[in-house]
């Protein structure tokens, strides 16, 4: 590097030989250039530098400005947030408020999918389903045609496989439901073409922005909800409450989804509290949660702001706990429903003797999930340690940590009838055996433990300095975890402080993720964004889908899980369609760029020279043919440099 | 439609026109008049319940562990009680059945064209999905590589090497495919592609030349495949044998898309398709019931259009444990150990179980509580590289893995 240094004389030059190395290998104590410091704590410490960023950082001083960035509750906000975000209702919402005003079916919507006690009683259902021929003709016999009806469309088609009578009937009881529903479908959101009329039609699917406008202004209320409805989301992109509106009547839980991506988006390009943001993205993918497996949706949302986001600068142990307690990880990791084997064997609930199956899924037993993954994936790491053994007694130990009220008003309960009170030893530790004290101690022991410190230490390092960071850095920040009680704040100090963070070996050594990628150009042509549906799409179709990673693993820290050919074909595709204008809800402020060359553009998106490769590409690329700044911000923005931060 | 020599006579041509020197095309047309043998993989991600996907039923002991989520045999008996209880398992030996949502398969076992392997797995006794995953992907039980299995399996680059040869559908690219040949990821290639000629030929300068390494390799690659892809996609396609892929969901839309690139003889050697949701801690017999239909309709599809192509392909499933033998507390199952695979093709000698089935009574389960495993994955999927895609240096596939006997999975 040094020899490197001598022989080239431009400075141009020198950036992009920083470059050529600067994928993480070794040369962490070599310390980057006072300039080259300053984009590397924005590219770390935010989701992107802005232009005019750097020269805020380097008036305040990088170490001013990085403890400002731990300090958020000291950076006024930026006042333009608060009103993007206020729309998306649901983010400032309690589960019960959400419960109540999202449910799973559209309000007012006729009861499309009767529950089988609705309509018979279970032991009925039971016989009508599993018996022989004559029990079932028996029970059916009592049964008015409209019950009879009713009945024969819940039976799966298969349980009447050996029976010609009752199949024909259950057949055609099914179709005339089913042609029911669809009638009362088409009533409540009638398809576009009996709504408008052809010209209406084709402004609807095809018109610009003006002529939806002016259709949307010409209907009535309900009729402009219809039409909400029966248009794709695509062609509502710019129109955020007309989407609500619309999505309302054909699946309102899909707002919630949409509120928390696009307030995630929002968030990410305006709050001037990047650090937070970054940290509460991170910690939210380190105790990820799907959206959709159980009945995550109207707790999502409170997970993130009130489990997650407050102790993403404090103690982990604080942090781990909200999330162990929280209904999303009850659900999602299944412990809502994990308890003693024989808990229910009381009274009226216990299992008739010699009843092979139950008639309705009921739990009855210990569930692992939530014990295994919590060492392995949120605290110790998988070779933190552990046995099956372990994590048998701590899926025991948090047996009864559940949901009350859990279709209204779901929030944490410990359910002491449902703790399993055998002894158990975790990781060597007796617990006291005292109902909720149990969970309470494993949480200690694990927020304490040294493979905790090391495993979060690693994963903080490989975030923020490299994807194979070096391990005396890890080791100084797992130090720091131990000694300050698992400190958040302080770790993050000790990593920002290091020389390794502002080194050589660290710089450019992080590939953006598809969320980073899409934030970091948005900010860097300094546009400005009114919606964000469509950008959350984008990240989604650049392999993350927010909040929508189903596995509890979260997505890649890494750059190996980014780099392959399709999420680059995908990077450029998006580079182009952003720089031409084709995002909706993206405004680009244009003249900053007018006039200026290729290398300059690059130059202002980059933060720094591209590389000597990329300009000339770009020079010999575009000669004679007068490429419009677009044209060239879409080309830097899909180019190898700006891949990496 | 289109004979394959009219394809590549015309894509030639037009190749050339994009600037691109098409000489590895002329290869790959004089490669395609011989056999090209295709491995096709597919990945249950989650740990699939395999005794409830090929179902036990002659064993008592299953529906003793498994008292609600168990799945009658053929003839509805449960063990030692008959009698019809919802949908039977599909005979297909007098000791397994299939999930009857798995009824698309049963007529590739009666053409025996599909062989299950039983109590299949790793030596490693991990019951982390993403270990276990990794080790399996890496064909290194115990410790993750740097690359997978199905790279190493494929032999080094020559004259007769495409740009496609190995490829993965979906936004990433998996570790079984990740390594020295060039491996591409591929999420739908209908929008496989960039900009005009113009941005695309700037930005692949841009890439070529890079000095970053890794993104330069993946740029190229990029590249190269989204010439090949750009002239398969031109026209419509219509999958021979009235196969319906739509039904059978990501999977099915996933193997359209192989099969579509298998057809237009690309130079395809590798696929790589995965298909997720199996790990079903609660709920099991609703959720196994929607992932097993699509998965054997997207199957069965794929077998159905690709035709007498068969022949020359086979295709392997795999999952990275499998789950307890007795059902949880929430009608689902836990982290287990042995599971199995499905082999499927035109040289499988199909329409058999294979595998040494170790039992379920408590002293012959793992640990006490799981399938053993008798056959390592390694076994089954060694028998098809060095079998179908005639890598002969199993070591290299699979370093420190001495081979037993041999299973006989393919018809020599």
């Amino acid at each position: 590097m040094r020899l490197l240094r001598l022989t080239i004389v431009s400075v141009t030059f020198l950036a992009a030989g920083f470059l050529f190395t600067g994928n993480g290998s070794g040369r962490f104590d070599t310390k980057l250039s006072p300039d080259q410091q300053i984009l590397q704590a924005l590219n770390r410490l935010t989701f992107g530098p802005r232009p005019g960023d750097p020269d805020e950082v380097r008036r305040l001083g990088i170490e001013k400005w990085v403890d400002l960035q731990l300090h958020p509750d000291r950076i006024p906000e930026n006042p333009v947030l608060e009103g993007k975000v206020k729309p998306l209702e649901t983010l400032h919402m309690t589960p019960a408020e959400i419960l109540r005003e999202y449910p799973s079916t559209p309000p007012g919507f006729m009861q499309m999918s009767m529950r089988p006690n609705d309509v018979v009683p279970s032991d009925v259902m039971r016989k009508l389903t599993t018996g022989t021929l004559e029990e079932r003709l028996a029970v059916l016999k009592p049964l008015d045609p409209e019950k009879r009806r009713q009945a024969l469309a819940l039976v799966s088609p298969q349980a009447f496989s050996c029976m010609p009578e009752l199949q024909k009937e259950a057949e055609t009881a099914r179709q005339a439901q089913n042609e029911e529903r669809q009638k009362e479908f088409r009533r409540r959101m009638p398809p576009l073409n009996e709504l408008l009329n052809q010209d209406q039609v084709a402004a609807a699917m095809r018109g610009n922005q003006e002529q939806l406008t002016a259709l949307f202004a010409y209907l009535d209320p309900v009729k402009r909800q219809q039409v909400a409805a029966a248009l794709p989301p695509q062609s509502l992109a710019e129109f955020a409450e007309m989407r609500r509106q619309g999505m309302m009547l054909r699946q309102p839980q899909q707002i919630i989804t949409n509120d928390l991506r696009e307030g995630k988006v929002f968030r990410a390009l305006y709050t001037n509290r990047q650090l937070e943001e970054v940290l509460v993205d991170f910690w939210f993918n380190h105790f990820n949660v799907y959206e959709a497996k159980n009945s995550e949706r109207p707790v999502l949302a409170s997970f993130e702001r009130d489990a997650i986001r407050p102790h993403v600068l404090g103690h982990f142990h604080d942090l781990l706990l909200a999330t162990a307690r929280h209904p999303a990880m009850l659900y999602y990791l299944d412990n809502w429903e994990s308890m003693a084997p024989d808990a229910l064997d009381i009274g009226p609930l216990a299992a008739p003797a010699g009843a092979l199956r139950q008639p309705q899924r009921q739990p009855r037993g210990l569930n692992e999930n939530y014990g295994r993954e919590l060492m392995e994936l949120h605290t110790l790491g998988v070779n933190g340690g552990y046995t099956q053994q372990d994590v048998i007694a701590v899926a025991r130990a948090f047996s009864g940590w559940t949901i009350r009220k859990p279709n209204t008003a779901p929030e944490f309960v410990f359910a002491g009838f449902m703790h399993d009170t055998e002894e158990k030893v975790v990781l060597g530790h007796k617990l006291p055996n005292n109902g909720e004290q149990d969970g309470l101690q494993v949480i200690d022991i694990l927020a304490h433990h040294p493979s905790t410190a090391k495993f979060i230490s690693r994963k903080l390092a490989q975030r923020f300095v490299a994807d194979d960071p070096p391990q005396s850095l890890v080791d100084r920040m797992a130090e720091t975890f131990t000694k300050t009680d698992g400190d958040l704040r302080a770790v993050l100090q000790t990593m920002f402080n290091s020389t390794e963070f502002l080194s050589e070996g660290a710089w450019q050594a992080k590939m953006k993720s598809p969320l980073e990628m899409v934030v970091s150009s948005v900010r860097a042509m300094g546009a400005d964004v009114t919606d964000t549906w469509a950008l959350a799409q984008k990240v989604a179709d650049l392999g993350e889908p927010l909040y929508g990673k189903v596995e509890p693993t979260g997505y890649p820290n890494t750059g190996d899980g980014w780099l392959n050919t399709a999420g680059i074909m995908g990077r450029m595709t998006f580079a182009n369609s952003l720089a031409s204008g084709q995002i909706a809800g993206v405004k680009l402020k244009q003249q900053d760029w007018e006039g200026k060359d290729p290398a300059a553009i690059a130059r202002q998106l980059l933060g720094h020279d591209a590389s000597v490769q990329t300009r000339e590409a770009l020079e010999k690329g575009l000669e004679g043919k007068e490429p419009s700044s677009r044209l060239v911000a879409g080309l830097v923005i899909s180019s190898p440099d700006f891949q990496r931060r | 439609m289109m004979t394959r020599r009219w394809f590549l006579r015309g894509s030639a041509v037009v190749m050339a026109g994009i600037g691109a020197a098409p000489s590895w095309l002329a290869r790959a047309a004089e490669g395609a008049r011989g056999k090209r043998k295709i491995l096709v993989a597919i990945f249950q991600r989650g740990a699939a319940d395999s005794l409830n996907v090929v179902i036990p039923f002659s064993e008592k002991r299953y529906y003793e562990l498994r008292p609600n989520i168990g799945i009658p045999g053929p003839g509805g008996q449960r063990g030692d009680t008959a009698g019809p209880n919802g949908p039977n398992a599909i005979d297909l030996d007098g000791q397994f059945g299939l999930h009857p949502q798995l009824e698309p398969l049963k007529a590739l076992w009666d053409k025996k064209q599909l062989a299950i392997v039983e109590a299949t797995g790793s030596p490693d006794p991990t019951r982390s999905h993403f270990d276990a995953q990794d080790y399996m992907e890496s064909g290194t039980p115990g410790k993750t590589a740097g690359d997978g299995w199905l790279n190493r399996a494929l032999p080094p680059v020559g004259p007769q090497t495409s740009p496609l040869r190995a490829i993965a559908m979906g936004s990433q690219l998996p570790r079984t495919l990740r390594g020295d040949r060039p491996a591409i990821a591929v999420n739908d290639m209908q929008t496989f592609q960039v900009g005009s000629e113009d941005t695309a030929s700037i930005l692949e300068t841009m890439y070529s030349n890079s000095p970053d390494l890794r993104l330069e390799k993946t740029g190229k690659d990029a590249f190269a495949a989204m010439k090949m892809i750009k002239q398969i996609t031109q026209g419509p396609y219509n999958p021979g044998g009235n196969a319906q892929y739509f039904q059978g969901g990501e999977l099915g839309r996933n193997l359209q898309q192989v099969a579509r690139l298998i057809k237009a003889d690309v130079g395809v050697e590798a696929a790589f398709a995965e298909v997720g949701g199996w790990d079903h801690h609660g709920n099991e017999p609703a959720q196994l019931t929607n992932l097993l239909r699509q998965f054997g309709l997207a199957l069965s599809a794929f077998a159905q259009d690709m035709g007498d192509r068969m022949e020359d392909i086979v295709l392997v499933t795999m999952s990275e444990f499998g789950r307890t033998a007795q059902e949880n507390g929430d009608n689902g199952t836990d982290h287990g150990h042995g599971g199995l695979m499905m082999v499927l093709g035109g040289p499988v000698r199909g329409g058999k179980v294979y595998g040494r089935w170790p039992g379920l009574a408590h002293e012959q389960l793992y640990e006490g509580r799981d399938l053993a495993v008798t056959t390592d994955f390694r076994a089954v999927l060694g028998e098809l590289v060095t079998g179908h895609l005639a890598q002969s240096d199993i070591g290299q596939v699979f370093p420190g893995f001495e081979k037993r006997e041999s299973l006989g999975l393919l018809r020599s």
